[in-house]
């Protein structure tokens, strides 16, 4: 994690609390100048009350929040210089969708000329793709229409970072699609630091430079979608990424350094020398094994020496467009796996499977603990 | 989406540079904020409760307009209106007043709100002067029964005679006063229960009763099982408001009896009135003011509680 | 067959129903109407047979009039303290509204309910104290006198039905406003008030009706210059005869500005009149 003192955002020790509930327990974040970072997490885990804080709409308990390397404690939010897209929009709803774009414009701080104004927002709505509804009143546009004057609203004025809070979420499928891949080719986005909150896996992957992981009001991770990846911190960020998810076995580490499924059905050895170093873990120690269903292949396609077998019988398969999740019973654990659509042809439930993976897609993390907190990657 | 914009327009200005100024504003002056947006509300609100507190003050002495420089009492006062029986007289009529009025309104407003939901061509164009009665001053709504209510020349007895009962004695009689101010009190307010219980009637979920109505559930059914119990909360909201107000009532009896005939009307508002005013016993007066104020305070406290009760459980009910 | 001609009959029944009770509501109305249109001498001799007149309007609201009764003042009293009361309370009370719909603290809380308790507690209580104190600090039968004790009446109701129009507001509109580079107060301006005005129109007009139609305050606090026509229109029964044809003009005279205030404002009723309790 880099801490380089002059990020362009950088939360330190943030605690937020909403009566008895706790929203923020000590955050720590820090976004580099530039940057288009990703805050993913479940809804509840805190990724609002970041956003408001940075933004100064909501105070913490305790911690600072800097911007360019000034402490913004007791600054106003019209005084940070950050612009945000609210998940609810917050349009006005009494004004035209116009009027709405050019507020920034209007205000105190960043007063345009009325022209140049005009000019700044029918380009601003031409690159959304809503330079034709400027004069409908806000209340008479669509969610997904809503959402882009909202991001407008945002991208229409200079600021020192962007605070997009689900700014994809109300569009349709096909438009998000389209929105995702064009919103980091927009200019402003492209230069400005940009602090973007999701709960959509797949939308962090896509966008992020660097994504971090947020849960119960604490940072989990940050890092590269690769870091991210293939170093998850513990079995919360293995879950939160790839779909179908992340397949992670309880079992034992034996006296021999192997693992063994609970059941005693199957073990994996953790000790050959293509797979990731083990911190020394004790026998006897409850583990997890994870394994990331695109890792899996069926039947022994060359996969090269070390490669480890398993072999269980099919329990379901389901058809995803051209490839089908296949999921394959080891004794009382299912694994499932994706593979291409002709490789699962043949299979019928109860058809007789052998599975392939290599040592060093593995990770092997402790066992939940009592309370279901996650458990920590013990691989290297 | 073109991604030309993206060049065009503030280039550099994109990024604000050293950005804005970041001028602090010190913690003790945020949290301020909201004192000072109700600093002047308090200041009122202590104007109101000041002549209160005197008033409060007064019972404690023998502060009369025959006794200028009154003297420490204690709680003679008070001693004094619980052994009166005319004490125990206002208080009963209250009662009745109020319980009587409350009542009838409710009955009659649910009524009429029910009538009015069913959205029938009368219906939708007497809605609309529902409220009439009750936007007219009460005091000038007795004024308007009292010429009608006159035994001799009104026009009630003169539309009566046909049905051989043309000489009631309406507010001449301790019976006749006291249900003629219900009446009028009932012409004000029954709008009011009306309109509370037809904006509930309007706003209950529509699929309980088509789920009851596929049942087959008849009417009395439907109503008592459905529309009663979620309606409740509504029709609370406005009998907590006219009990209340009527336990308090005065510009009606005033206008309309004046507390008579005798003392049959006098409720405890025209007590402390006729002891305070009338007689310029002031300290006398207050204390039965204070005495009504206390009874007023601790019902609306249960009743406010209860409704909080009945609020709770109706939105657990799901929609 | 049987059932439609039985609902049919029920149908007419409701209607006849709804219309009994409208006859009883609006007949007093009707009423007064036919009383002030009548002519002195057809005063007790006839009821719905006579000559209209304006004799009776003209009599109460000529300045001066034989009757020695100012009404033409009292009228405009009223509207001075009505529209002075309603005033006050939005200045003072819409601040105190926005502070306690946004935050939530201790004195907002106290506040609030100390201004409920205002609206339950009977009107004696504070003005018998205060026909003393007024008639010490000169304050007896003014217009000051009555706007600050008609803040009983309307402040706890302005307060109360704003902090719930700005409550039903997404505080996150003023914050977008705030980010948008307005400070809190062009944010409030700009953005809240605009959003709750239908809510400030229609609880300022309920404010002044119920301030209007207001009559123990002037009774007691006013004697002459600053009476108002609840009071004053009781004086046309007073004497050694009644005067009922003046006394019905009178009455629908003072009841002609509420009435008209109150269809104007149909639609907003519901959640002042129940304090904020009911919304529709």
């Amino acid at each position: 994690m880099r801490t380089a003192p002059t990020a362009a955002i950088s939360l330190r020790g943030i605690h937020k609390s909403y009566g008895k509930n706790i929203a923020l327990d000590g955050l720590d974040l820090d976004v580099a100048e530039g940057e288009f970072f990703c805050l993913l997490g479940p809804s509840g885990a805190g990724k609002t009350t970041t956003l408001k804080t940075v933004a100064g709409l909501e105070e913490p308990r305790a911690g600072t929040v800097s911007l360019d390397g000034t402490d913004m404690t007791g600054v106003e939010p019209y005084d940070r210089g950050v612009a945000m897209c609210f998940e609810s929009y917050a349009l006005y709803p009494h004004r035209s969708a116009y009027d709405n774009l050019a507020s920034p414009l209007r205000s105190p701080r960043y007063k345009l000329p009325a022209a140049e104004a005009r000019e700044r927002v029918g380009a601003v709505a031409d690159l959304l793709g809503i330079g034709a509804l400027l004069e409908r009143p806000v209340g008479r546009l669509s969610n997904g229409q809503r959402q882009r004057v909202a991001l407008g609203r945002v991208l229409v004025r200079p600021a020192r970072a962007f605070l997009l809070d689900e700014p994809l979420s109300h569009l349709d499928a096909k438009l998000r699609q389209a929105m995702r891949a064009e919103l980091k080719a927009i200019g402003a986005v492209r230069r400005t630091t940009t602090l973007y909150v999701t709960h959509d896996s797949v939308e962090a992957l896509a966008l992020g430079d660097r994504i971090g992981v947020i849960r119960e009001g604490r940072i989990v991770q940050t890092g590269t979608r690769e870091e991210i990846w293939h170093q998850p911190y513990d079995t919360f960020v293995a879950r939160s990424f790839g779909r179908p998810r992340i397949n992670l076995l309880p079992g034992t580490v034996t006296a021999d350094g192997a693992f063994m499924s609970a059941d005693r059905f199957f073990e994996i050895p953790l000790t050959s020398p293509a797979a990731p170093p083990v911190r020394s873990v004790a026998p006897g120690t409850a583990v997890q094994i994870g394994v990331r269903p695109r890792d899996l292949s069926l039947g022994s396609p060359a996969l090269g020496p070390g490669a480890i077998e398993l072999v269980g019988s099919v329990y379901i398969t389901e058809v995803l467009g051209r490839a089908t999740e296949v999921t394959v019973r080891l004794g009382g654990q299912h694994l499932s796996l994706v593979v291409p659509r002709a490789d699962a042809a043949g299979l019928r439930p109860d058809t007789p499977v052998r599975l392939t993976v290599r040592p060093e897609s593995l990770l092997l993390f402790a066992a939940d603990d009592a309370e279901g907190r996650p458990g920590r990657r013990i691989t290297e | 989406m073109s991604s030309s914009l993206s060049e065009t327009g503030h280039g550099a200005a994109s990024r604000e540079g050293s950005g804005p100024p970041a001028r602090v504003v010190p913690r003790w002056r945020r949290s301020l904020r909201p004192y000072l947006l109700i600093v002047p509300a308090l200041l009122l609100t202590g104007g109101i409760l000041y002549p209160f507190g005197l008033g409060l003050y007064y019972t404690l002495f023998d502060f009369a307009a025959s006794k200028p420089q009154p003297d420490m009492v204690g709680l003679e006062n008070y001693r004094r209106i619980f052994s009166e029986s005319s004490f125990w007289d206002s208080a009963r009529v209250t009662v009745l007043y109020a319980v009587g009025a409350a009542a009838v309104e409710t009955v009659l407003g649910v009524g009429v709100a029910l009538l009015l939901h069913r959205s029938t061509l009368v219906g939708r164009v007497l809605e609309k002067i529902l409220i009439l009665p009750l936007m007219i001053a009460p005091v000038i709504a007795a004024i308007m029964w009292k010429l009608m209510l006159q035994p001799s020349v009104g026009v009630v007895n003169h539309l009566l005679k046909p049905f051989g009962m043309g000489g009631v004695q309406w507010t001449d009689t301790p019976a006749g006063a006291l249900l003629s101010s219900i009446a009028v009190d009932v012409w004000v307010y029954t709008p009011f229960v009306a309109i509370l219980a037809l904006a509930g009637l309007r706003s209950l979920p529509t699929s309980p009763f088509e789920a009851a109505a596929v049942d087959g559930a008849g009417w009395w059914f439907t109503f008592r099982k459905l529309t009663l119990p979620m309606l409740w909360p509504y029709v609370l909201v406005a009998v907590i408001f006219r009990f209340m107000d009527s336990l308090k009532v005065f510009d009606i009896i005033y206008a309309l009896t004046e507390g008579g005939p005798g003392d049959s009307t006098v409720v405890l508002q025209i007590r402390a009135y006729l002891e305070a005013i009338r007689f310029q016993r002031y300290s006398f007066g207050i204390s039965y003011m204070i005495v009504l104020w206390a009874v007023v305070y601790l019902v609306t406290m249960v009743l406010v509680r209860y409704l909080g009760k009945i609020q709770n459980r109706a939105a657990e009910v799901p929609k | 067959m049987k059932r439609g001609v039985r609902g049919k009959l029920i149908a007419v029944a409701a209607d006849g129903a709804l219309i009994l009770y409208f006859v009883f509501a609006l007949f007093p109305i009707a009423w007064m109407i036919i009383l002030s249109l009548k002519p002195a001498n057809e005063l007790f001799s006839t009821y719905f047979s006579f000559t209209p007149t304006l004799d009776s309007y003209q009599t109460v609201l000529g300045a001066g009039s034989d009757e020695g009764v100012p009404f033409l003042r009292f009228f405009v009293n009223s509207l001075v303290v009505s529209l002075g009361a309603v005033g006050l309370s939005l200045v003072i009370g819409l601040p105190a509204a926005y502070a306690a719909a946004r935050w939530r603290f201790r004195g907002s809380e106290n506040l609030m309910f100390t201004l409920l308790s205002f609206r339950f507690a009977p009107e004696l209580t504070v003005i018998i104290p205060l026909f003393v104190l007024y008639q010490q600090l000169g304050l007896f039968d003014t217009y000051l006198g009555m706007i600050w004790v008609l803040q009983l009446v309307t402040l706890p109701l302005i307060v109360w039905i704003m902090r719930s129009y700005f409550s039903d507001l997404s505080p996150e509109l003023e914050q977008a406003a705030l980010l948008d580079g307005y400070t809190r107060k062009q944010a409030f301006f700009k953005v809240a008030l605009p959003l709750v005005k239908p809510g400030i129109a229609a609880v300022s007009l309920l404010a002044f009706i119920f301030a209007w139609n207001n009559f123990v305050f002037p009774l007691i606090l006013t004697s002459s210059e600053a009476q108002t026509v609840t009071v004053g229109a009781l004086s046309f029964l007073g004497g050694d005869r009644p005067k009922y044809n003046l006394t019905a003009a009178a009455a629908l005279v003072s009841v002609i500005p509420p009435l008209l205030l109150a269809l104007t404002i149909q639609r907003y009723l519901v959640r002042g009149l129940s304090f904020g309790a009911v919304k529709s």
